[in-house]
């Protein structure tokens, strides 16, 4: 191929280390997008673990309150860090025509992409990191060491599935000041049926089959189970890997459409 | 307006029976040109009349639906990175990653290119030394315009596509604007330029193309477009109290109109019948108010071309 002697891949995935650090800068530089997408799971966290901390969960084998509601909040906190902050984010660059911008450069689409989904990465990385240290330390929550490969697994798994929706359902924002609105009206309901607020075991039925389709409930089930201290073994939930397995798929469809479509072509 | 002859190596634009419909309506109906290298070519047209269009489809945002288009020997629907490296474009209204700033946006569409200008000379050349550390969010609007050319201009590019480059300056910032984009001609960029302003495109470009329902109805250099050069000059003045156009002496013109008290006088022969005229008052011991020689300016033209002014009696009454 005539491009990739003229463009040697090693330069390209610099490219994408630079856009990496691009974002990163801007991210963190706008407190309203930046500081409060990456503080709202924490404090659900810190009202949340304090008002029950100490207490006892009723059914689930009356396990410590927080050993739930700790791997919940982190399910949330990947939520809000990637699908949340995605779509939001990918709305207003594209109605600003900052994408529209991008692809007039010699910067390949794919690079910009990695480089932006690089970025969340590294939010997620840091939103588990703080979400963890405080589980840890403030509210007894432990880690096992059994344990730890599915946790990291679901992460990944998690992260994948909700950058990718979040990049692909910008298709269906017909404009940036509607991204927040579609968003929450997406994820916060199935966040109340999903287990990540309140226990749904005693939920009926229907409403638990209808969590059970989407993403959400599968990847707080497997975090809680991974944290549950009475899981033996190494705490891999192949229902809800299936399930996300199974969006990753439809997330990455969605994704790749919304991108291959060209910016700028109105009619 | 097809160029019918091959493409030659001087050529940075090449476009030959450009079609393009959306849906049932076609936006642009089978335009033609060429864009010397190193000239600065400049579409004029209403809004709708498929400018946008048009260099839209030059700058590879949107697919045609017949014709050919060669852009620097490449044809952008194809999307070579190797385009884009050498094409800056300056689009309508496109924002930038807003919390970065402007020295730091410079830096980063810079890494983009595989040749490009340092951060410094760009901050200097479109004068926003004193912004270089600003986030783009917080730069007024004429600041953020010459920031996009900054970043237009990153890769050094050899066809800058400029699309109402000066929409929102002050005149001032204007001047400064057109003396950057000279400079940049002297360097032997081609400049492909869209834009409202008649002065702009007088002041700019080397050949005009006046576009009109999707297709271009003239051709030519800003001074001859239209037949502009071989347009009658138009002799104006007040006519003095008292006086009529039987007082007038003769002149060489049989185009002479009165509205009002204002007098229109349109010759091939100016300079005859100025004399003729300011002797005449002279010998009379009259002054001659709002006296002017002038031949039809490009807005005239335009206007008459795109329809939007034909009708010289409203013109005159308006005045």
């Amino acid at each position: 191929m005539i491009t990739a002697q003229a463009y040697p891949l090693k330069r390209d995935l610099g490219l994408v280390g630079w856009q990496i650090r691009y974002e990163q800068r801007a991210f963190w530089r706008n407190r309203g997008r930046g500081v409060f997408t990456f503080a709202f799971p924490l404090m659900f966290l810190v009202i949340f673990a304090s008002l029950f901390n100490g207490q006892h969960m009723s059914g689930r084998g009356g396990i410590p309150y927080n050993d739930f509601f700790v791997p919940g909040i982190l399910a949330y906190g990947v939520i809000t860090t990637t699908f949340v902050n995605m779509a939001i984010s990918t709305a207003i660059l594209r109605d600003e025509g900052v994408l529209k911008r991008m692809q007039g450069t010699p910067l390949p689409r794919w690079a910009y992409v990695a480089g932006r989904i690089g970025s969340t990465i590294v939010i997620v990385g840091a939103m588990t990191v703080v979400t963890l240290a405080l589980g840890v330390i403030a509210y007894g929550v432990h880690i096992s060491a059994s344990t730890l490969p599915a946790v990291i697994v679901v992460l990944v798994l998690g992260t994948i599935v909700f950058t990718a929706l979040g990049i692909g359902i910008v298709r269906f924002i017909p404009n940036a000041e509607a991204a927040p609105v579609i968003v929450n009206l997406t994820i916060l309901p199935l966040t109340f049926i999903s287990g990540i607020w309140f226990v749904t075991d005693s939920m009926p039925t229907w409403l638990q089959n209808i969590a059970k389709v989407f993403p959400i409930r599968a990847l707080a089930d497997q975090l809680q189970h991974a944290f549950d201290p009475r899981t033996s073994g190494s705490g891999f939930r192949g229902e809800d890997l299936q399930t996300l397995a199974i969006w990753a798929v439809v997330g990455i469809v969605l994704m790749v459409r919304f991108l291959r479509r060209p910016q700028g072509e109105d009619v | 307006m097809t160029s019918t002859h091959t493409q030659n190596e001087g050529s940075a634009v090449l476009v030959r029976d450009l079609r393009k419909s959306y849906g049932e309506v076609a936006a642009v109906r089978g335009v033609g040109f060429e864009v010397a290298k190193g000239e600065v070519f400049c579409l004029l047209g209403p809004n709708g009349a498929g400018k946008t269009t048009t260099v839209e489809i030059l700058e590879g945002y949107r697919t045609r639906t017949g014709g050919e288009v060669t852009v620097l020997g490449m044809d952008p629907a194809d999307g070579k990175r190797e385009l884009r490296e050498r094409v800056g474009i300056v689009l309508q209204q496109c924002g930038v990653q807003s919390d970065l700033t402007v020295a730091e946006l410079i830096e980063m569409y810079g890494r983009y290119h595989v040749r490009r200008r340092p951060v410094d000379e760009l901050v200097e050349l479109v004068e926003l030394t004193e912004k270089r550390d600003v986030r783009a969010k917080n730069l007024s609007g004429g600041q953020r315009r010459r920031l996009d050319l900054a970043l237009a201009l990153v890769g050094d590019p050899d066809l800058v596509f400029l699309d109402e480059p000066t929409t929102g300056f002050d005149p001032a910032a204007r001047r400064q604007a057109w003396s950057t984009i000279r400079s940049l001609c002297e360097l032997g960029k081609t400049i492909f330029l869209t834009t409202h302003y008649m002065d702009e495109a007088q002041f700019l470009a080397n050949r005009v193309a006046v576009m009109r329902a999707g297709e271009i109805i003239a051709f030519g250099r800003p001074d001859e477009i239209g037949g502009r050069d071989l347009r009658p000059a138009e002799v104006r003045f007040v006519l003095p109290p008292g006086r009529s156009l039987d007082d007038l002496p003769e002149l060489p013109s049989r185009d002479i109109a009165l509205t009002g008290d204002r007098v229109v006088v349109r010759t091939a022969e100016p300079v005859p019948a100025t004399h003729a005229i300011t002797s005449w008052a002279l010998e009379q011991g009259l002054e001659l108010e709002h006296f002017s020689v002038a031949q039809p300016s490009l807005e005239d033209i335009y206007l008459e071309l795109t329809g939007s002014g034909n009708n010289h009696a409203i013109e005159e009454a308006v005045r």
